[in-house]
């Protein structure tokens, strides 16, 4: 059964990584010009301004960087508290903003080891794939 | 959510020509506490105020307050964060006939420079500076709405709403969840901050909040983002807000000492927003403005004697007094368990409580207890001899230090 979720961004700049989600890919855009690793979606490059990015596939492989549970309900029952949420450091540099599966807070050390996976999720936009981090 | 025209946020540069141009000559503030204890207790009949009518109030005090009379009064800003009437409205309902209006951003970024440079380009001479909010009669929420930006970088947090991760405490709660961890501390530490700014609440009578608080009670109240507890955070009331800056020379002539603006700083994160909030607890960005504002007013940090920095979390308040350089990284939690920033102390902070216990006016109320202290009028939080303070406003990607002076 899928999950409910607060609604994604979308539209047609963002449609690629999602794309990616569907197959099981994270995907990050690059910029053209100077080769930074982009997250979330942007429309210029936040390093050089570039408006050229071509989309790269990451390893998934990451770091807890940090984490903060939520228990006050801010989305009125869409998404039962309380719940994670975990922010990744990417190997390949980003920092990408997700929640744990099949680990809890409790367990979380600085550093730890997290792996990419895919949750299947709905929202407004449809049914997507929500990439969420395991133990590595 | 607000209608109407565009509000120019482009702030002043930080230049010598600009410093000590204008003063604070006079301040009106609601009666925090009492409306919220009012409007918790729930009578029979109880109106809250509208906006309109906090701004009302605080306008009339302000006035009184600097001795002058509205035909003194050549200039207007206004400001209502959540809505409310244009200047020429106000205008009318203040019954002022300002030759210069301007509308200015809510919280305390921009405002106090933004009409000091209106005052140096001769816009006019004295000019009544009114904010006022209905935060918590709007039922405002600070999490969880939909507000999605895909204007460019750095993107807001709404983007994150898959994950459930909306709100502004959560960043707080990251925050400290990295520096407890970098410091080996312990989840009772950052109890230091709340417990402090309780007692400094307790020393103004118009706080929102009067009682007393233990760590058991900072330990036992309910998580709102784990690991940050409801005592973490800012209060949520509603409330005006009334500053009347005139020009340097003819502030002098004004009922109380004048407090002069000698100096501003503005700092943005244009990259890695998440990063340099979480891991760098916006460190670049203090330094950054802060060595602006205190460039501009030719002073020294060690000239500053009262601190206010934007305290829309326990964390965030720490971030402030660190990046500003008045402790040491990862020492500030000891130095408010020995009292350093205390009234009395070595360097007093918040001492009318803060968002955290006193009123949550967006920066304003820090602005406004710089005022009180700068002109000796804090009673027994009074900081002894106090020439210089600085108020600091940050939020999770720009920092805003103002840099306040009495002359001698």
């Amino acid at each position: 059964m899928r999950q409910k979720r607060p609604d994604r961004t979308l539209g047609p700049r963002h449609q690629p990584f999602w794309d990616g989600c569907a197959a099981g890919e994270l995907r990050v855009q690059e910029c053209a010009a100077c080769g930074k690793l982009l997250w979330p979606v942007m429309r210029a490059c936040d390093g050089c301004g570039g408006e050229a990015f071509a989309w790269r596939t990451l390893s998934g492989r990451g770091r807890v960087v940090s984490w903060a549970t939520f228990v006050q309900d801010y989305y009125r029952g869409v998404l039962p508290v309380p719940y994670d949420t975990i922010l990744v450091e990417l190997e390949e540099g980003p920092l990408f903003l997700s929640n744990p599966l099949g680990f809890t807070e409790a367990e979380i050390v600085p550093g730890m080891a997290v792996e990419v996976a895919f949750l299947p999720c709905e929202d407004a936009g449809g049914p997507f794939e929500l990439p969420v981090f395991r133990r590595a | 959510m607000r209608t109407g025209t565009m509000i120019d946020k482009t702030m002043p540069p930080s230049v010598p020509e600009l410093a000590r141009k204008a003063a604070i000559v006079g301040l009106g503030e609601t009666d925090f506490g009492d409306d919220y204890r009012a409007q918790r207790a729930k009578a029979e009949g109880f109106e809250p105020r509208t906006p309109e009518r906090l701004a009302e109030i605080a306008f009339e005090r302000a006035l009184a307050d600097s001795g002058l009379e509205r035909k003194d009064i050549d200039g207007l800003a206004t400001s209502f964060l959540y809505g409310g009437p244009q200047p020429g409205e106000v205008a009318q309902m203040l019954g002022l006939r300002p030759r210069h209006t301007m509308e200015v951003f809510g919280i305390m970024a921009g405002p106090i420079p933004q009409v000091c440079a209106a005052i140096a380009a001769g816009k006019c001479d004295t000019m009544a500076v009114v904010y006022a909010v209905a935060s918590r009669s709007i039922n405002r929420k600070f999490g969880g709405e939909k507000m999605d930006d895909d204007s460019g970088a750095p993107a807001t947090y709404y983007y994150y709403h898959p994950w459930g991760w909306s709100s502004q405490a959560a960043h707080w709660a990251m925050c400290w969840q990295v520096y407890r961890h970098r410091w080996g501390l312990a989840e009772e530490d950052l109890g230091e901050v709340a417990m402090q700014l309780r007692r400094n609440a307790q020393g103004w009578p118009q706080a929102t909040m009067q009682a007393p608080m233990t760590i058991e009670d900072y330990m036992g109240a309910r998580f709102i983002v784990k690991p940050l507890r409801l005592f973490d955070m800012c209060l949520v009331n509603d409330g005006g807000i009334c500053f009347i800056v005139s020009r340097a020379d003819k502030a002098r002539d004004c009922a109380k000492p004048p407090v002069t603006v000698a100096g501003w700083g503005e700092a943005v994160v244009k990259a890695d927003k998440l990063d340099t909030l979480i891991r760098r607890q916006l460190r670049p960005q203090f330094q950054a403005a802060g060595a602006q504002a205190l460039g501009m007013a030719g002073l020294s940090r060690a000239d500053i004697g009262h601190f206010e920095g934007y305290d829309a979390a326990t964390m965030h308040l720490v971030n402030h007094i660190e990046g500003h350089g008045f402790a040491e990284p990862g020492t500030t939690l000891e130095r408010f368990r020995q009292g350093d920033f205390a009234p009395g102390g070595k360097l007093p902070v918040n001492t009318a409580g803060g968002m955290l216990s006193g009123a949550y006016m967006h920066g304003w109320n820090h602005v406004a207890e710089a005022v009180r202290q700068l002109r000796h009028e804090a009673g027994a939080r009074q900081t002894p001899g106090l020439s210089a303070a600085m108020t600091s406003l940050a939020q999770t990607d720009q920092v805003h230090p103002i840099v306040f002076t009495r002359e001698a």
